[in-house]
């Protein structure tokens, strides 16, 4: 294993951040006391799409306690526009305002904003804001969207199709003609959300002195939020701090600035006086932001063995109401890695997203989820066609080592990735030939088990030349500091924004090995605009990567000019012999290492209190920055197996078995890794089987509760078996590849694959999630099995 | 609405303050005893994270009205643990990477303090069922069944191996 190199990474250590939570001393942005603080609470539209005719406040403001009402025209004095306009092929550019002044465009969206005492008050008031609607006729489908005489979500765009993107390469039209047989499949992913345990909250704090806004909220991304937040404003970047304290999960739901976190801000700033806000889970069912809503088409023309020698891909996302990200930002980029494990050339895509009258989508923990479905569905459709077995169809097109590096259609560059060897590891575990055998006896006593393969390549970290071949404005740098301090003690940041994952273990590790440190002296500082460096933060599964890598980096900086200051001291010539090792300056003597009498503390106090003493031309201090550009894109790569028994007669599943093959390279922490995997599986499976926001005809959301919008429990998940490998990635600090997202893209199909595995002697299949013991019943019934 | 003056004992203390008659346990123990370590995550009694014990017994704070709770002895968070002393629940938690965010993991603990009261050898499915009372959105429920089971056989005073 090439983690063996390492004294810190891959250590197993448990995790840093763990006391404060277990004991209830975290610190969430609601534990965050703020004297005099006043709270906010919105009002939302009853309607899906609704003229706002007008708008009483008065019988609000006369309540005791009620400081303020403000509307759309108040904030639209206070604030600027969102402006959505990356200069895109088939993208339409769009605007916001921070609160609608013309018509609501979903059910949940805030059309005024009541400030007051305390929360319970502003709620009461909150209720007496009286708005008049005209109602419109919504638009509540992707496919009703499309159509020419469909409502328009936005007026100013000549139609619901917000972006349309296709690309054709290689040859796949006459492929398509003389192919042995065309293979075609449907995959329908249905709308969900992030759902932290913690919904979304800010506190705003004016200081009209320094004219200065201090602003908490849980956020993935501190530096972007705070230049976004302080555009809106009309403020400099200089007069806006953000705090992202502890937070209960993010997911991807607490990346872009809210309007409702905008307008707290602003109201603080008029008002002059602190502003807090706390959506509840109502709101963050109706209101946050949802993602997922997908309809994919594909068309593979195959040989006789299977082979696929054209693919097409059609891709709908429903992307509802506004535009808090591109359009083209989530879809595409399934477009663009769908291929993953597999040698195809002949490629084409057609991605459409369309607005509609539903909450704007945001990325979810795998925004590019449907992917690996898609594709191992397809693999899983061409083997039921042709009657050939899933695992040989999967052999037949796979990428081998000696392909690698392989440039896919698209034309990105797949390296040190590894899913033959999942692959195979994972069929091994799980005795793929006894499963069938297995199944066929079962299958005679009427019990249907199923087996499913999924097959992921996770794009995990985007770098800046992935972002413009996507054609996704952004930069994938990544920003860290390392500060040994005059005691010795190591302090270090970059411009991640934790949400739980547990960087302050993962990224000491990091620091600890590039220094030379034990990671026990190296406290990491997140979240705080003012503490942190200029990085892009959380997003996808930069983290290791960007995070780690540029941390480690910098740390080697650091590690370089702490020796050369131990030469000095010690009289050598230079540093080749010198080594740190556990904050200790270690000497090597013909071929044995021995403590220098030197330790980091001597070399910081030199550095610090004694500047005279250093090398000449060295500057006093041991404070270090770095920035760092990561490869195009960075893959991790993993197999899932499961293994389901599907009761005929009321279409429940129940899971036998779930195993995954997962190589996501050098591992900065495989305690966290770990961590991330299981919860993106659940993630995945949870979404798969149960997760539905669901609207009506008329747009009204029927999962405003956690009554409706149901989760797994932990009654409901497997146990989840993992084989860990550890191929690293040549082109990244320390091997590094990062993961977080793969879970979910396997586990979405895997489970699928299962059960339509299972369902197939009732010559059926499963084409749309979620895998509702109804929905199943509804395809077998009136079937007999073969 | 008028505020009235309402004592609640926690954690072994009287606590005394004014609030509204419907004022929620869970928003009287974070704001008027400053206990925050019992997180509010659904307000309608779904998701678990806001679980204290009753008289011992696991509640949802957020279906309680504070005013309901005097005259019973209510615990939180704060009195299980602490740094440099967790219990053995929390410390297995902690060996075995049974929470993330941490935002459910004080309403986890508290069931399962309970819990393991009652049911000194649980089995998986018994944990498994126990736990179906609180949402985690990023463990995948393992790592904390594997915790429980841990604690369990130390509560036993069973030998037990160390951490993985």
């Amino acid at each position: 294993m090439a983690q063996d190199k390492f004294r810190h990474i891959g250590s197993h250590v448990p995790r840093k951040e763990d006391e404060r939570l277990l004991t209830g001393r975290g610190r969430y942005i609601d534990d965050i006391a703020v004297p005099g603080a006043l709270h906010a609470c919105f009002v939302r539209s009853p309607h899906a799409h609704a003229r706002i005719v007008s708008i009483d406040a008065q019988p609000a403001l006369d309540m005791p306690g009620v400081v303020a009402v403000v509307t759309g025209k108040d904030l639209a004095a206070w604030t600027t526009r969102h402006r959505m306009a990356p200069p895109i092929d088939g993208l339409q550019a769009v605007e916001m305002d921070t609160m609608p002044t013309d018509k609501a465009r979903f059910q949940g969206d805030p059309v005024a904003c009541v400030i007051a005492q305390d929360r319970y008050l502003a709620e009461d008031a909150a209720e007496q804001v009286a708005v008049t609607y005209e109602v419109l006729p919504a638009v509540t489908s992707m496919w009703q969207a499309l159509e020419p005489a469909s409502p328009r979500v936005d007026e100013t765009l000549p139609s619901n199709l917000l972006s349309h993107q296709h690309a054709e390469h290689g040859e796949v039209a006459s492929q398509m003609q003389n192919a042995h047989r065309v293979v075609e499949s449907v995959f329908s992913q249905h709308r969900q959300t992030h759902l932290p345990i913690e919904t979304r909250g800010c506190i705003a704090v004016w200081d009209e002195g320094r004219q200065h806004l201090t602003f908490h909220v849980g956020t993935q991304v501190p530096h972007p939020y705070r230049t976004t937040l302080a555009g809106r404003l009309r403020l400099s970047e200089s007069q806006v701090t953000v705090i992202s304290p502890d937070v209960g999960g993010g997911f991807g739901q607490k990346i872009a600035l809210y309007r409702e976190e905008l307008a707290v801000a602003a109201v603080a700033r008029h008002l002059k006086r602190p502003v807090r806000w706390r959506e509840d889970r109502m709101e963050n069912l109706l209101a946050s932001s949802q993602a997922r809503e997908d309809h994919c088409r594909t068309r593979a023309a195959v040989d006789a063995q299977g082979r696929v020698l054209a693919l097409e891909l059609e891709i709908v996302e429903d992307f509802g109401a506004y535009s808090f990200y591109p359009g083209n930002y989530l879809a595409r980029v399934v477009a663009m890695i769908l291929t993953g494990p597999y040698k195809i050339q002949n490629y084409s895509y057609d991605v459409k997203v369309v607005l509609s009258n539903k909450v704007g989508n945001g990325p979810m923990r795998a925004p590019m989820s449907v992917t690996s479905w898609v594709m191992e569905g397809t693999m899983d459709a061409i083997a039921r066609s042709l009657q050939l077995d899933p695992v040989a169809v999967r052999r037949t097109n796979m990428i081998e080592p000696g392909d690698l590096p392989y440039t896919m259609a698209t034309g990105e560059v797949l390296a040190d990735i590894t899913p033959r060897e999942t692959m195979e590891a994972a069929l091994a575990a799980i005795d793929y030939e006894d499963f069938r055998a297995r199944q066929r006896s079962a299958r005679e006593r009427g019990v249907y088990l199923g087996l499913g393969i999924c097959t992921v390549v996770e794009s995990t970290t985007y770098g800046s030349k992935f972002y413009k071949a996507a054609g996704i404005p952004g930069s994938g740098h990544e920003a860290a500091w390392v500060r040994i301090e005059p005691s010795g003690v190591v302090n270090a940041s970059c411009g991640l924004g934790a949400t739980g994952q547990g960087y302050e273990t993962a990224l000491s590790n990091a620091v600890a090995e590039g220094l030379g440190v034990d990671p026990s002296c190296v406290q990491i500082q997140l979240g705080h605009t003012d503490v942190a460096p200029y990085g892009m933060g959380s997003r996808g599964a930069r983290g290791g990567t960007a995070g780690g890598g540029t941390l480690y980096l910098c740390a080697l900086d650091a590690r370089a000019k702490v020796l050369a200051i131990a030469a000095q001291r010690l009289g050598l010539a230079s540093c080749e012999s010198l080594r740190m090792r556990d904050g200790r300056v270690e000497q090597q003597f013909d071929s044995q290492w021995r403590d220098s009498g030197m330790g980091l503390v001597d070399v910081a106090r030199t550095a610090y209190l004694d500047p005279l003493a250093l090398p000449q031309g060295m500057g006093p201090g041991l404070e270090f920055h770095k920035t760092y550009e990561p490869p195009p894109m960075t893959y991790s790569n993993s197999t899932h197996v499961c293994e389901v028994r599907v009761d005929a007669n009321t279409g429940a599943i129940a899971f036998d078995r779930y195993l995954v093959a997962e190589d996501c390279g050098t591992v900065l922490s495989p305690v966290v890794v770990e961590g991330q995997q299981h919860g993106a599986i659940a993630m995945g499976l949870s979404g798969s089987l149960f997760e539905h926001v669901e609207y009506d005809a008329n747009g009204q959301n029927l999962s405003g509760s956690l009554a409706e919008y149901l989760v797994a429990t932990a009654h409901e998940l497997p146990h989840f078996e993992i084989i860990s490998m550890h191929t690293p990635n040549k082109a990244t600090p320390a091997g590094i590849k990062g993961m977080a997202e793969g879970g979910v893209m396997g586990a979405i199909g895997a489970v699928t694959n299962a059960v339509n595995d299972a369902i197939a002697p009732f010559g059926v299949t499963a084409t749309r999630q979620p895998l509702t013991p109804m929905y199943l019943r509804d395809l077998m019934r009136g079937k007999q099995p073969d | 609405m008028d505020k009235q003056s309402i004592t609640l004992t926690v954690n072994g203390r009287n606590i005394e303050f004014k609030a509204e008659p419907r004022k929620l346990l869970s928003d009287a123990l974070r704001e008027d005893c400053h206990l925050t370590g019992t997180h509010v995550g659904c307000e309608h009694g779904v998701c678990g994270a806001c679980t204290v014990l009753v008289d011992g017994r696991p509640a949802r704070a957020c279906l309680t009205y504070a005013i309901q709770m005097e005259g019973h002895e209510i615990s939180t968070i704060e009195s299980v643990g602490e740094h440099g002393a967790l219990s053995v629940l929390q410390q297995a938690m902690h060996e075995l990477h049974g929470l993330q965010c941490g935002f459910c993991t004080p309403g986890i603990v508290m069931t399962f303090e309970a819990f393991l009261r009652d049911h000194p050898e649980p089995t998986e499915e018994q944990i498994r069922d126990a736990l179906s009372g609180n949402l985690c959105r990023c463990t995948g429920y393992q790592n904390i069944v594997a915790a429980i089971q841990l604690a369990a056989q130390r509560m036993r005073g069973e030998p037990v191996g160390g951490p993985r």
